[in-house]
């Protein structure tokens, strides 16, 4: 099992160490951090996410810029590993509200506390924040939320950070209000990251759906939370290929390829109703994880159109198309495309007349085009048909209404039940979608 | 504080003697403050007395603190250490069960003896404690004791209560009983944990309950059960299925090693062709999940794929690679698209491969590139069409894209022979762009082999030589060979110019062995009998299947039974790096090698043996291997030594069998020391496990090269043991060590002639000589099983024998300290006791035991207790076993 489990910053720099078991020499965090960093394998120069140095495993995640490493000797379950790193790593956010170097050094204490009840001799016990709150009993010093990495187009386009938006969020699940009040809150997030590809026709060559239910609850009393899915919703899809369109079954049904549940959830209403009942526990959680590749409509089309001009020159004209109802908009949308190495320069420019401004609303039903992303090259090896391969757009939504692309999203509701002690007083619906075009 | 209160409400208030309460936070202040200068690594062991007077407190806040310290340090201050274990031992009866499982918890954590015996008592207590948190946090720290003291765990009993813990009403206790008795099964070689059918439907009754960790831990365990038939097989499958719906990862990639191993013994055809298709989904939604997760998922799914292609052959759409992929997670995605590509799914899998291949990331592309040869390579029926691909990208003229082509090319024209040359000119356009030594090498062989449909041959291989003595090695190798080639195919002017200086160059000013050796065969074959130079050189080659990457499949059925662990991430074996620390330090040091230079290519020649009639793969693999396959003569090369060639070629039974390799029991004597083996060292010995006969052998590489390819033959001798299969011995990197079981069969060469215990046996491998050693045989383990005799029998066996079949003898250096230590040990061993009697002082002893071919031994031992040497006599038809006999009982008394 684990031998070790440590924390370290970008630099190197330890953060936090614990030692389970004594069999792996003390070093090893250093050894850890110089393999990773001078990596050179056969494929590639980054270091996997699990690999063996001399003997000793180590396996690691990066999350918030943060390295969460744990060592061992044994053929331990890897997916066990990273799954308990990522835990942990949600289970300090919990506590301490925001996850940087400053507060776990800030809160050192507390989260050695924590690794003690999460991890006893190398075996995970619990990462329920709700189950380890009987034992513990540091409290977290707050840390400035202020300076909380932006939500940046880097931060999104990060798979798996799937964070939300505002300052709410960053408070610890077990600190209180200030005056003892606590807030009767219940953060439900819907959270899609749609997967397009476009031929350089238009046409969409896969379409992918990642979606997520999360939810972050700071209601008292453990009140009883029922979820109510779509009713025509179906599971699984029955033989035939995934990607076959053509016999996706009648019109309006959502047909998830694929789902998995919290384990705090109870399916005794599923199959009758497509409600999901659960006690939600302390603590951001995924109360649902589900994939589909049925059909949608994408909520933006993507065209590329790649010119060379001169020998050392390429021009790229990108157009994208909200293609959602009016009533709706698009926040901070920010394109990503990735250039060759040996680009020197790029400019750009916009059509006259679209209304993108970098990271602006972005409005429905209108074509807004970018001109001309140009690029200099040093050399002219570089040709024209494989250049933009990729171009992403996103789009992130915090309007406090339902996205409407795609439709088994649209009729999800959070209806507390009667036993509540609180009321709801804020739910925030978050989407986000990561395109992925490719010209081909 | 609301905690703080929470936990201190049971305490009763009076008992504090610390100190009053307006310096209690400040005592935690300062307490905390030495821990932070603990974990940022200042020695603050200077403290120890002052921070354990802390410890008792009823504040569990300051408590934690102070044992969080005392682990840090009670092994650099045993004897203060003690001081502490007082309260451990009141806290471990604390009616807060917090601080009972805390005192538990952390004792098991202190590893220092005096400690530890004092942890038993509240230990035991803790394991049959009223709450379940005490309960689970008491069935670890069994496991932490054990791995500090693994006799003290059996003397107590601590092993039956964990078992009883497997009952316990609580999952969390469960799930902790298990994973601690699972890490003892580890250590231990005796069979303490085994899961019988009754454990099993328990576990299958807490799994559905327990924490996802304990889920596990659970599935893992259960993992080792073998489902007696079909019907179990199916009925286990149906409880693990639910599983594959977890949100966590590890619980469903456990879930999937389950149902896969049962799958093997499930019979019928519609429920696995069922569980193919419920694994399916659960599966690809893996890939949904972080990019580490994903990139565990692949590396399984990889194997998955190669023993049930079917389960994913629909899904290949998923492992498109997405842009922002990291790059670890890309190469196993296109090696897993290579394995499910088809005939069906080609055109889309191409497109996608051409797309990389004109990524920016040059590992990618080139992986990329090799991808559309490998799929040529694997569907005759596509291969045109990568063939297109692959001229488009050439046509890109990235240099990098060109040189990998070219490679990937070669080896399409060995899969398909005389199909496609018409694209030589093409390549050959790129000639001058080559710098990367297998291109070269690649390009180079093209031409030699294609030597008479270029007309230029000769000038463009003349352009490479030039530079012939700058060259890499392995372009050197193909340079001389494409030469010879070039020659017996236009024995014109030129080209006897060109063998000339190549031949030169290759055996007067070179210093690397196997380029000078090979060029003396060509040359001495080019001067006796060039038809003969001909036919060796020009061979019919054997076509290449496309099998780089590709496990074999005893290796792959270990991996699959290691799904989800870090094995089937490594694809490598478990005992291949699972190093514990104390075998780790006594890795010895590496040994100069006498001759640096002859080390580093010894494996060349033994390839080039083998890859003339091996396939050769197509990429992917060490150069050596690749190249040298076309070229390499096979008739010079043959020579095996003859001893070698009688004791291998004897019976021929040359197959692989998989045979895990079990735990060692004692160290194994060691019959051939690495200075007699160059490095080398082999140990060996008879053992008996389940009613067969073993050859427990462990092999240590010490040399500087990687041994592989080794193979047994026992000469003949008395009982006739011989392999009953191949011995499985992986290749072995200079430093590691590998141990394996053969099994043996007996009768099979009789040698004749008075008996024997020498055991002849000869070992080899490709790299190094034969080598011989000998060994022992030990007729103990042949005793039978089956070999206890009525006392009936045994009297009337007795009575029915003549008395010449009595031999008797003196085991001078035999004790016998009691006699039922004795009989037990025999017993073990299948020499079963059937009576005694006492005569004056002397013991007398009678046994039986069943030797080979079921020829029972009548056994009568006289000895005094406690005083050295016993008679023994013994009644057989079968007298002149007897030596044998006799040694084999003293190995056994002593």
């Amino acid at each position: 099992m684990i031998s070790q489990f440590f924390v370290l910053s970008q630099r190197g720099d330890n953060i936090v160490f614990r030692d389970y078991r004594g069999e792996v020499q003390k070093g090893s965090a250093e050894i850890f951090f110089r393999k990773v960093k001078f990596w050179k394998g056969d494929e590639g120069e980054d270091a996997p996410p699990v690999f063996n140095a001399d003997g000793v495993n180590y396996v690691h995640v990066k999350v918030a810029g943060l390295l969460f490493v744990a060592t061992t000797r044994v053929n331990v379950s890897p997916s066990l590993v990273l799954e308990l790193l990522q835990r942990i790593a949600r289970v300090i956010k919990d506590y301490l509200g925001v996850l940087n170097e400053d507060s776990l050094r800030k809160n050192f204490v507390l989260v050695y506390e924590l690794l003690d009840e999460v991890i006893d001799f190398g075996y995970p016990q619990t990462t329920s924040t709700e189950v380890l709150k009987s034992y513990i009993f540091n409290e977290p010093i707050e840390v400035e939320a202020a300076r909380l990495p932006p939500l940046g187009p880097a931060a999104m386009f990060m798979q798996g950070t799937k964070r939300m938006p505002g300052t709410a969020v960053t408070k610890s699940v077990v600190a209180n209000e200030p005056g003892g009040r606590k807030r009767e809150e219940i953060f439900v997030d819907i959270i899609e990251k749609i997967s397009v590809t476009f031929s350089s026709s238009g046409y969409i060559l896969t379409s992918e759906i990642d979606g997520t239910i999360q939810m972050k609850s700071y209601l008292t009393g453990n009140p009883e939370i029922r979820l109510a899915l779509n009713e025509d919703l179906i599971i699984g899809r029955n033989g035939s290929s995934v990607y076959d369109y053509r016999n996706s079954a009648g019109a309006g049904a959502v047909i998830l390829d694929d789902c998995n549940f919290h384990e705090s959830v109870h399916l005794d209403n599923f199959d009758l109703d497509r409600t999901l009942m659960l006690v939600p526990t302390d603590g951001e959680f995924s109360v649902m994880n589900y994939r589909m590749t049925q059909e949608f409509k994408p909520p933006f089309r993507v065209n590329a159109l790649i010119e060379e001009a001169g020998s050392l020159k390429a021009e790229v004209i990108l157009k994208i198309r909200a293609d959602f109802a009016p009533s709706i908009t698009a926040n901070t949308i920010s394109v990503h495309m990735p250039l060759p190495k040996y680009t020197t320069r790029v400019s750009f420019e916009f059509e006259p007349g679209a209304i993108v401004g970098g990271s602006e609303t972005y409005s429905a039903g209108k074509a807004h085009i970018f001109t001309g992303v140009t690029c200099q090259y040093h050399e002219r090896s570089w040709t024209c048909e494989h250049d933009l391969h990729n171009s992403n757009v996103q789009c992130f939504k915090a309007s406090g209404k339902v996205l409407a692309n795609s439709k088994e999203i649209q009729d999800i509701q959070s209806i507390p039940s009667t036993n509540a002690k609180g009321s709801l007083s804020g739910i925030q619906m978050a989407s986000q979608n990561t395109y992925d075009s490719k010209p081909m | 504080m609301a905690g703080t209160k929470r936990g201190s409400e049971n305490l009763p208030c009076e008992v504090s003697p610390g100190p009053p309460i307006e310096y209690k936070d400040k005592r935690k202040d300062a307490v905390k403050k030495v821990i932070a200068a603990m974990t940022v690594g200042k020695d603050v062991s200077s403290l120890f007395t002052d921070v354990v007077n802390c410890m008792q407190t009823e504040n569990l806040e300051l408590k934690k603190l102070v044992y969080l310290y005392l682990i840090n340090y009670a092994k650099s201050q045993p004897d203060l250490a003690i001081l502490a274990v007082n309260t451990f031992v009141k806290d471990s009866q604390d009616p807060n069960p917090l601080i009972r499982a805390l005192a538990v918890r952390t004792m098991g954590c202190i590893r220092v003896d005096k400690i530890t015996e004092y942890l038993c008592d509240p230990l035991q207590r803790c394991l049959k404690d009223d709450d379940p948190y005490v309960r689970k946090t008491a069935s670890i720290c069994v496991a932490k004791l054990y791995d500090i003291n693994a006799e003290l765990v059996e003397d107590r009993g601590f092993l039956d209560a964990l078992k009883d813990l497997i009952s316990d009403n609580n999952p969390m206790v469960v799930a902790n009983a298990v994973a601690a008795l699972a890490e003892i099964q580890e250590n231990s070689s005796r069979p303490i944990f085994e899961i019988t059918s009754n454990t099993l439907t328990k576990l299958l009754t807490a799994l559905n309950e327990c924490t996802e960790w304990g889920q596990v831990f659970i599935l893992d365990a259960l993992s080792k059960y073998k489902a007696a038939d079909a019907r179990e097989a199916e009925n286990i499958v149906e409880r693990v299925t639910p599983r594959l719906q977890h949100a966590n990862c590890a619980v469903v990639l456990s879930a999937v090693k389950m149902i896969l191993l049962q799958m093997e013994l499930i019979t019928s055809t519609d429920v696995v062709r069922n569980l193919c298709k419920k694994m399916a989904p659960p599966l690809v939604t893996l890939l949904s999940a972080e990019p580490e997760i994903q990139y565990v998922a692949l590396r399984n799914i990889n194997l998955i794929v190669q023993r049930r292609p079917t389960i994913l052959a629909h899904e290949i759409k998923v492992f498109f690679c997405k842009y922002n992929d990291p790059i670890y997670v890309k190469m196993e995605k296109l090696e897993i698209m290579i394995k499910l590509a088809s005939d069906r799914n080609i055109d889309q899998v191409l497109l996608e491969f051409k797309e990389y291949a004109t990524e920016v990331d040059v590992d990618f592309v080139r992986k990329a590139v090799r991808a559309i040869g490998r799929c040529a390579i694997k569907l005759e029926r596509a291969a045109e069409r990568c063939i297109s691909v692959l001229l488009e990208l050439i046509k890109i003229k990235v240099n990098y894209v060109v040189q990998e082509a070219i490679i990937v090319i070669k080896d399409i024209f060995r899969r398909y022979p005389n199909t496609y040359e018409s694209i030589i000119a093409t390549l050959c356009e790129s000639l001058d762009t080559l710098d990367e030594p297998e291109a070269k090498a690649s390009m180079i062989w093209i031409i030699g082999e294609y030597a008479e449909r270029i007309d230029n041959a000769d000038e463009l291989l003349e352009s490479f030589l030039e530079s012939f003595p700058e060259e890499p090695a392995l372009v050197q190798l193909q340079l001389l060979t494409a030469t010879v080639k070039l020659f017996l195919k236009k024995p014109t002017e030129g080209p006897q110019q060109m063998i000339q200086v190549v031949l030169n160059n290759a055996t007067v000013e070179t210093d690397n062995p196997d380029l000078r050796d090979r060029a003396y065969i060509y040359w001495r074959l080019l001067s006796t009998d060039p038809e003969a130079a001909k036919d060796v050189v020009l061979a019919e080659k054997p076509v290449i299947s496309d099998d780089s990457n590709q496990l074999d499949p005893s290796l792959l059925d270990e991996l699959l039974a290691n799904i989800a662990t870090l094995a089937s991430v490594y694809h490598k074996p478990p005992d291949a790096f699972v190093t514990r620390v104390k075998t780790a330090v006594q890795r010895p040091d590496d040994e100069e090698y006498p001759d640096g230079s002859e080390s580093g290519y010894s494996d060349m020649p033994a390839n080039a043996v083998d890859s003339a009639a091996a396939p050769s793969s197509s990429s992917n693999v060490p150069h050596a291997a690749t190249r040298q396959a076309a070229p390499a003569p096979p008739a010079p090369a043959a020579p095996v030594p003859d001893l070698l060639g009688d004791l291998i070629g004897l019976d021929g039974a040359i197959v692989p069998v998989d045979q895990p390799a079990t735990p060692s029991g004692p160290p194994l004597p060691i019959v051939l020391p690495a200075s007699t083996g160059q490095g080398l060292q082999i140990c060996a010995q008879l053992t008996r496990r389940d009613g067969q006969i073993f050859y427990s052998m462990l092999f240590e590489n010490n040399s500087q090269i990687p041994l592989d390819g080794f193979m047994i033959q026992f000469n003949k001798n008395t009982l006739g043991l011989a392999a009953a299969g191949p011995l499985q011995v992986p290749q072995l990197q200079p430093g590691a060590s590998a141990t394996t079981l053969l099994p043996m069969v007996s009768f099979q060469n009789i040698s004749p002639g008075p008996p024997s215990t020498l055991l002849q046996v000869a070992v080899k491998n490709n790299q190094q000589p034969v080598w011989y050693f000998n060994d022992k045989i030990s007729l103990q383990v042949f005793f039978a099983e089956d070999g206890r005799m009525e006392r009936a029998d045994f009297l009337e066996t007795w009575k029915s024998l003549p008395d010449s079949n009595e031999i008797a003898k003196d085991l001078q250096s035999v004790v016998i300290n009691s006699v039922d230590v004795t009989v037990d040990r025999l017993a073990a061993s299948n020499v079963f006791f059937i009576a005694k009697r006492k005569n004056m002082n002397q013991e007398v002893l009678y046994l039986s035991a069943k030797a080979p071919r079921g020829i029972p031994f009548l056994i009568e031992l006289t000895g005094v207790v406690g005083i050295a040497g016993v008679k023994c006599a013994i009644k057989t038809r079968n007298p002149e076993m007897a030596p044998l006999f006799f040694e084999a009982m003293e190995a056994l008394l002593k």
